[in-house]
């Protein structure tokens, strides 16, 4: 296990070696740069600037050294906890992706402990007598919300609940300080788009192991019914999802960009393409890494947590 | 105290007597020319018998009251160097932290504000401005001519990159040695502490309008970048707070930094705060809609039946901000005229307004001058010529018609691919296959002024000499078409040393039918800009830059 997880480990740095480089090499381009100066100081001003006055400018930004020589010098400064400096923002890149992984973590936190209930049970009420009345309106409802695109189910719900009826704020800007009605429509919006693709993968591993020969001689042994599904075939079929919630993690991370800008919740995904849009190089760098890290470690948790649910699966 | 008038403004009198100069223009005319508005409106009430009042001291009855915080919805940009700001927004954060010479106001009449007045000279080559006296920096100093000529003398420097040298005042400083622009030696006099002169090498009339362009305000000559770390200004506001994308909070200032108790010149101001909030665009609407702000910078023509169902007054302006489907007259196919006029005659201008706007707005005609600059002159209009460009195509050598692409980013909304998308479906008939290539608004300003065909937003100017000076003189940085002519450059320069309005007007002719003639663009509507204002607040206009001044603004509870 100790291998594993040190081998993961390295892994995961050496991914995050080569993302960075590799983003570094593409950021180096001639166009990149100009496409800095350009959002730093506006297409008209850039086409007034002189190639020398150009030059100038990307010295005092530490453009004109070789990329090789930025990247070290910015893997020293990571290791020193400065993850260098923003150009759209102005600001330390550190303390801005802590601030918005923070608000990322609340929202994917009350995402998790909604969703993850609602498409457990859904999923096992729609599993339990697969093909029944209640398993074909439960997975008609999974398939269809998660059907929708999360724009889309921005865009009902806000319509319904916040412009027409007026019960829920339309925004999750916070301008006033945190306000946890703001978060209800960002919270709702994921929870109906990510329930029901968790909801169909543990119906169907439950409907799997429902027709096992184990669950048919518990049943047939007279066992009750509601000690069968939570005694025997609960643990069995949770295997399946278990590895399925754990990459949720990944999109909540950065797959929630739409739903962040539609309501301007300022989140690590909102950040993220704020940076690539406007060629903010050390955000995208540091807001990678933070990327990978998270992909590679739910990636161990899930194979880890999976050893645990099934004793058949062994690590080498 | 009895001041010197110019005599231009007797004439203004007379033109307004006798119905030949509109009240609008005669009271921008004679601001102009150094009266004060006050004045202005006296003179022009008591000519047309009327009871005018100033709009900046308009009410609507109401007392005003004091306090509360004006909240808006923004884009929320970074504060760096106002010389080189490139973003309204960015203006508009410091717009209450700093001022400028002259303000331009809702109605695109443009009055005294940190000069408190203006003389010119009869042939307007030689400027001179009275410092309005007890103006105080923040930081308790007292305003001085001094510091205005170390802010012009910074536009001037083309290292800074600021876009002020192409406005033709601040270029008629310069002159051209070695290959580059410079100040020249005695353009800018201080004559004493409250008076500044200009001389410039060509008559200008737009001088103070220049001086509200939104990269002119006046720092303080103590400024280093970023203006967010040390904002000095003379306005009634301060920066207590900036975090890009996420909010700019401005507080009423009442000390100074050397703890004197700080008088804001400007008289009464009503807000404690203004707070702006960032929204995108596309979200400002929405955020008004729910209640987390009480006015925005702009919405799209898209969102207007929207905003017709919500509670607030809707604010229009009419401008002559723009769309320029422009060619760049060096690169082929579009170096032969004969093309160019091809496409410019199978276009039917008049039906952009109608699609796009839903008939607000005007409808452009190829020469950029629009229907509220007060020179405008009607030309006839374009007629649209299906076989007239079939002719000139074949002439030119594609008798088999013709494919182009434009480059289109959106910058301004995505009314401007709209726009293409007309014109393409008008084009098919006359043989030309116009690709639409869209591409991201920042995208687009990388190649705004390379791309051989593309379509450029420009921003609404007083006047329309003004915006023909930018984009149209050979030699200036934002010559996007790459237009060089002397002809029209000679007639520009008359047309922008002519104080009379019809004379201007006239000279007018010419100059748009140069530029309508040499077919650099297609240029088929003038954009209106709409905002929201909730009701409890008064006193907000709709500026035809979307400027904001909210030193009168106040909120009623």
């Amino acid at each position: 296990m100790t291998l594993l997880l040190a081998r993961r480990f390295g892994q995961m740095l050496l991914i995050m070696a080569f993302a960075s480089l590799i983003l570094f090499m593409i950021f180096d381009t001639e166009e990149f740069k100009k496409k800095i100066a350009v959002a730093e100081l506006g297409g008209f001003a850039v086409s007034a600037l002189s190639d020398q006055d150009y030059q100038e400018w990307l010295a005092a930004k530490g453009l004109d050294k070789p990329f090789y020589q930025r990247y070290f010098t910015w893997i020293g400064d990571i290791f020193r906890g400065d993850f260098g400096h923003s150009f759209e923002k102005n600001t330390a890149v550190g303390p801005l992706i802590a601030d918005r992984l923070w608000n990322t973590a609340i929202l994917a936190f009350w995402v998790f402990a909604l969703m993850i209930p609602i498409a457990l049970v859904t999923g096992v009420l729609a599993g339990m007598s697969e093909g029944s009345a209640m398993d074909r309106s439960l997975s008609f409802v999974s398939v269809f919300t998660t059907s929708i695109p999360e724009i889309a189910t921005a865009i009902l719900l806000t319509v319904f609940l916040a412009l027409g009826l007026g019960w829920l704020p339309a925004k999750a800007a916070m301008t006033q300080g945190f306000d946890p009605w703001q978060l209800v429509l960002p919270v709702l919006t994921l929870v109906l788009y990510g329930f029901g693709y968790i909801a169909r993968m543990t119906r169907a591993s439950m409907a799997e192991v429902m027709t096992s020969n184990y669950i048919r001689t518990a049943v047939l042994k007279g066992l009750p019914y509601r000690q069968v599904i939570l005694g025997h075939a609960l643990r069995n079929a949770l295997i399946a999802p278990f590895t399925v919630i754990v990459l949720q993690l990944n999109w909540l991370l950065s797959g929630v960009v739409v739903v962040e800008v539609f309501f301007e919740y300022d989140g690590f995904g909102k950040l993220l393409l704020e940076a690539a849009l406007f060629g903010d190089i050390y955000v995208v760098q540091a807001a990678t890494l933070i990327a990978v890290v998270v992909a590679c470690t739910s990636q161990i948790i899930s194979d880890v947590g999976y050893t645990f649910l099934n004793p058949r699966i062994r690590f080498a | 105290m009895t001041q010197r008038m110019h005599p231009l403004v007797a004439q203004a009198r007379e033109q307004l007597a006798q119905g030949k100069l509109h009240r609008r223009e005669f009271l921008r005319t004679v601001t102009l020319l150094g009266v004060s508005s006050a004045t202005a409106y006296g003179m022009a009430g008591g000519i047309l018998g009327e009871n005018l009042v100033d709009p900046a001291m308009a009410q609507s009855g109401e007392t005003p009251q004091a306090g509360g915080i004006l909240r808006v919805g923004m884009q929320v940009q970074k504060m760096d160097d106002p010389a080189t700001y490139n973003w309204v927004e960015m203006s508009n954060q410091t717009r209450h932290t700093l001022e400028h010479l002259a303000i331009t106001g809702p109605d695109n009449v443009t009055r005294p504000m940190l000069a408190e007045s203006w003389e010119p000279s009869d042939d307007l080559m030689v400027w001179t401005f009275n410092i309005r006296p007890g103006v105080t920096w923040h930081n308790g100093e007292e305003l001085v001519a001094d510091h205005v000529r170390w802010n012009i003398e910074r536009w001037c420097d083309p290292v800074l990159g600021s876009s002020n040298i192409g406005l033709s005042s601040i270029g008629a400083l310069m002159e051209n040695v070695d290959e580059e622009q410079r100040l020249r030696e005695g353009a800018i006099e201080v004559v004493d502490d409250y008076t500044l002169r200009l001389h410039l090498n060509k008559p200008v009339l737009s001088v103070p309008e220049d001086l509200y362009n939104y990269p002119t305000a006046i720092l303080h000559p103590s400024f280093t970048a970023p203006f967010s770390a040390n904002p000095i200004g003379t306005g009634p506001y301060t920066l207590t707070e900036l975090a890009v994308g996420d909010r700019c909070i401005l507080r009423r200032i009442t000390e100074t930094t050397d703890g004197q108790p700080f008088e804001y010149w400007g008289g009464e101001v009503y807000l404690d705060g203004i707070d702006y909030y960032n929204f995108d665009e596309d979200n400002q609407l929405v955020a008004f809609a729910g209640g987390d702000v009480d006015t925005i910078y702009e919405f799209g023509i898209e969102q207007l039946e929207f905003a017709k169902a919500l509670p607030g007054t809707i604010e229009e302006a009419r401008t002559a901000q723009t769309l320029c489907c422009r060619f760049q007259v060096d690169q082929a196919p579009f170096d032969d005229v004969r093309v160019r006029q091809a496409i410019v005659k199978g276009v039917d201008n008049t039906v952009y307004r109608d699609l796009v706007f839903q008939g607000s707005g005007d409808v452009g005609w190829n020469h950029h001058v629009a229907p509220v600059h007060p020179e405008y002159f009607e030309l006839p209009p374009l007629e649209r010529d299906v076989e007239g460009a079939r002719a000139l195509l074949a002439e030119a050598g594609y008798p088999d018609g013709l494919e182009v692409t434009i480059d289109v980013g959106n910058t301004d909304g995505p009314w401007h691919q709209t726009v293409c998308e007309i014109m393409r479906d008008q084009l098919q008939d006359v043989g030309v296959r116009l690709n639409i290539n869209v591409m991201p608004a920042s995208r687009y300003w990388e190649i705004w002024d390379k791309t051989p065909f593309g379509a450029t937003a420009w921003t609404h100017r007083p006047l329309g000499t003004m915006v023909l000076s930018l984009g149209y003189r050979a030699d200036v940085p934002w010559n996007e078409t790459k237009y060089a002519d002397p002809e029209f450059e000679a007639a520009l320069d008359e047309a922008e040393a002519t104080f009379d309005v019809d004379e201007r007007r006239a000279k007018m002719e010419r100059v748009e039918k140069i530029l309508q003639d040499s077919a650099v663009m297609v240029q088929p509507v003038f954009r209106p800009v709409f905002t929201i204002v909730g009701d409890q607040v008064r006193n907000l206009q709709a500026h035809p830059t979307q400027y904001h001044q909210f030193n009168k603004v106040w909120l009623a509870t």
